[in-house]
């Protein structure tokens, strides 16, 4: 019984750090702007999409760049430079959305949330004009492809490293908020912004910074979710609901509420898939339900004044 | 903006009075010699220069917008071919579409609106059955003549039959009795069933399971994915578990791109033989050789050596140019020839009246090479399901271009792959109990 379940369970975690992975750059700015981000699942596919063009560039970039030299490279040296760079084309992106979204800081959230909805249709129909409608593939280096033998059950290679790709953005992210001054800006920043804006450090330039930093994450988690989930325009809208499930899960604002609330989304997923398979895609939910019911500020969340 | 123009070609209300009087008092004395109602009707309908207005009820977004969009393109082409012969009746065909979003409470509303509001004359399209059978629901209440062009569950000409709807798909059943006898010899007789949970799903795999026991084959287990799954991992692990000689898939849309990506990267299409009941061209355009694995069914292929075919090709590219589709499919194909067909009925009734072309389409045979396959075609009336040739294809690993990446196994005449539960289990309404619809 324990060594049916065994592979499950851990197919569980790993689809877990894969959820996590998709809602990092979503819980950044909730969290820290107290923005809800609904264009998170349009970037998502964006940076699936800049990574296509940078790992096998179309003809029709021809004049720009030399193309036969850089086709001629490894796929893996274009992968990790499509890893590299295309969140940081997509956060440049991303930034351009934040200098829009100023005008709804203070205002009720509803423009914020009609805003970036805006946006993310506007950027789904814009990748679907560019990059058409049908299913694309994202080149993979050969040495993250095939199969492994765990035990005497085969698991993909691929999901093994999107796995690695996970807990080391996870790592970086949790790192880089408490162990460097500029994290502990972004944090105080969303604790007290005024307090923050007293002590001369620009309030624009933060949220600025860390609006592209979460859209560069989300950028990153499309890239490694490509050979996962697959390539299509809308592919975004498959992100954004189970980000949004699991920060409100986690409790807003808190990062490991988030990572742990993937992990058990992973977990329920995985082993209904397995022995319940007609509840796997509804388990979440009624995870989600049954969490808030009795806590209704999520695992790790702060208390709030109707708490007390 | 079409209610607009018509308000601007009205012109003054006196005028559009004395217009109205005028055309009565014609009406009325060309009736004394235009003998039965239904041609002086037309005639006027013809007169009034009304447009013929056909819903085009398809999806734009959710788990077949692909394939919506593929039909919707078909159905098009169909009615630019009627248009530039100068319409039909004598009237122009003025296209409306609507995203039903793969959503079937989407599909009522959508149906109601472009009925009540946008006075369409007919209903076309729908790929999820779900949808389809929420569309015809509401067609039927009005009485519009609905045809679903792509969805195939069994059950959308079984017991959510319509008079008013037509189901232009082969079904679940047709392609499960064209494969599983088949499947069973060749490969074993120990299946695992995966099955998309909603409505085509369900009744397709109820299909091949009733089959596949019947020739001999355990099914070891049913594994139902619900739509939009996006990690079949675990589905993957548990069919390891399982060992089945076959996995036979109900699986479409985006879920079924998505499971054949994840199948190939774990090597298990190398391992068990893989059935998908049936194929879909935009699921399956686009992905990489390896992905196309094992045996699916089709209505339709573009390379089918049959007259017609290849100019078939060449007017969907002229119409389309620069599609990333560059050659239709089967969901292009039977949004066009349904099209086709129902115009071709509306013209042979002479008239909208919705019993009149639901008389003209019941038993209504269509040949071969009218319908660019192997074997002649008919619409059940007992059913109204059109009857069509069954094509086995797997993946062709000998294209003779890029697109070419299906090898045609088989073809089966329709006679043999019936669905002999449909007529059961269809209930028609009468058509005293259809309301009188024509627009």
């Amino acid at each position: 019984m324990i060594g049916a379940l065994a592979p499950h369970l851990l197919n569980g975690l790993a689809l877990g750090l894969l959820f996590a992975l998709i809602a990092l750059g979503f819980m950044l700015v909730v969290g820290l702007m107290e923005t809800i981000n609904l264009a998170h699942g349009s970037f998502f596919a964006l940076g699936m999409y800049v990574a296509l063009v940078i790992v096998a560039p179309p003809s029709a970039l021809a004049g720009l760049v030399p193309l036969d030299a850089w086709r001629a490279l490894p796929v893996g040296w274009r992968y990790a430079t499509a890893l590299a760079l295309a969140p940081l084309v997509v956060g440049a992106v991303g930034m351009l959305l934040e200098l829009m979204l100023r005008r709804t800081y203070g205002r009720d959230p509803l423009y914020g949330l009609l805003l970036t909805f805006g946006a993310a249709l506007v950027l789904e129909e814009a990748i679907r004009a560019v990059f058409g409608s049908t299913e694309k593939q994202l080149p993979l280096p050969d040495a993250l492809s095939g199969a492994v033998l765990v035990g005497d059950l085969i698991y993909a290679k691929y999901r093994l490293w999107a796995c690695a790709f996970a807990a080391a953005a996870i790592a970086a992210l949790w790192l880089f908020l408490e162990k460097t001054p500029y994290g502990a800006i972004i944090k105080a920043g969303a604790h007290d912004s005024e307090m923050v804006r007293a002590l001369g450090i620009d309030l624009a330039k933060l949220r600025l910074a860390v609006f592209a930093l979460g859209v560069a994450l989300a950028a990153f988690a499309g890239i490694v979710m490509s050979p996962i989930w697959g390539m299509r325009p809308h592919v975004g809208v498959d992100a954004v609901v189970p980000a949004f499930l699991i920060i409100v899960l986690g409790g807003v604002g808190s990062f490991w509420g988030a990572v742990v609330a993937a992990l058990m989304v992973g977990l329920i997923v995985g082993l209904a898939g397995a022995y319940a398979s007609e509840w796997s895609l509804l388990s979440m939910y009624l995870l989600f339900i049954a969490v808030v019911t009795l806590r209704a500020r999520g695992l790790a969340g702060k208390k709030s004044v109707l708490d007390t | 903006m079409r209610e607009e123009d018509r308000e601007v070609n009205a012109g003054p209300a006196p005028d559009r009075r004395r217009r109205s009087i005028v055309a009565a008092l014609a009406a009325g004395s060309t009736a004394t010699f235009f003998g039965p109602w239904k041609v002086h009707h037309a005639w006027a309908q013809a007169a009034q220069r009304k447009p013929l207005v056909v819903g085009l009820t398809m999806d734009a977004s959710g788990q077949y917008a692909a394939s919506g969009g593929m039909e919707r393109l078909g159905a098009m082409m169909a009615i630019k071919e009627f248009n530039d012969k100068g319409g039909v009746l004598g009237r122009r065909i003025e296209a409306i579409h609507m995203d039903t979003e793969t959503t079937p409470a989407t599909g009522s509303r959508v149906a109601e609106r472009m009925i009540t509001r946008n006075e369409a004359a007919f209903l076309i399209g729908a790929v999820h059955s779900g949808v389809a059978n929420a569309i015809s629901q509401v067609a039927q209440k009005y009485g519009c003549v609905y045809f679903n062009t792509n969805s195939s569950s069994p059950t959308e000409s079984g017991k959510d039959c319509h008079r008013v709807k037509f189901v232009w798909d082969g079904n679940g059943t047709n392609f499960a009795h064209a494969i599983v006898k088949n499947a069973i010899r060749v490969n074993g007789r120990n299946w695992v069933l995966l099955t998309n949970d909603y409505v085509w799903g369900h009744n397709t795999s109820k299909a091949t399971r009733s089959l596949a026991e019947a020739n001999g084959a355990k099914i070891a287990d049913e594994l139902l994915v619900p739509q939009n799954t996006r990690d079949f991992s675990s589905y993957l692990l548990k069919l390891q578990q399982l060992k089945p000689d076959v996995v036979a898939t109900a699986v479409g849309g985006d879920d079924i791109k998505v499971l054949r990506q994840q199948v190939v990267q774990v090597g298990l299409h190398k391992r068990m033989a893989w059935l998908n009941n049936q194929q879909d061209w935009p699921d399956v355009y686009g992905l990489g050789p390896e992905q196309i694995f094992g045996v699916f069914g089709t209505t339709w292929y573009y390379r089918l050596d049959l007259p017609g075919v290849k100019e078939f090709v060449a007017a969907y590219q002229k119409q389309y140019p620069g599609m990333a589709i560059r050659v239709p499919g089967n969901v292009f194909y039977n949004g066009y020839v349904a099209t086709r067909e129902l115009l071709r009925a509306v013209e042979e009734a002479g008239t909208t009246n919705n019993h009149a072309v639901i008389r003209k389409l019941e038993g209504r045979r269509m040949t071969a090479r009218d319908r660019m396959q192997h074997f002649d075609a008919w619409i059940d009336p007992a059913t109204h399901q059109c009857q069509q040739t069954i094509y086995m294809a797997a993946y062709n690993d000998q294209a003779a271009e890029k697109d070419d990446i299906f090898r045609i196994m088989a073809q089966v005449d329709a006679k043999d792959v019936v669905d002999q539960d449909a007529p059961k289990s269809c209930r028609l309404e009468t058509f005293e109990a259809t309301p009188t619809y024509e627009q």
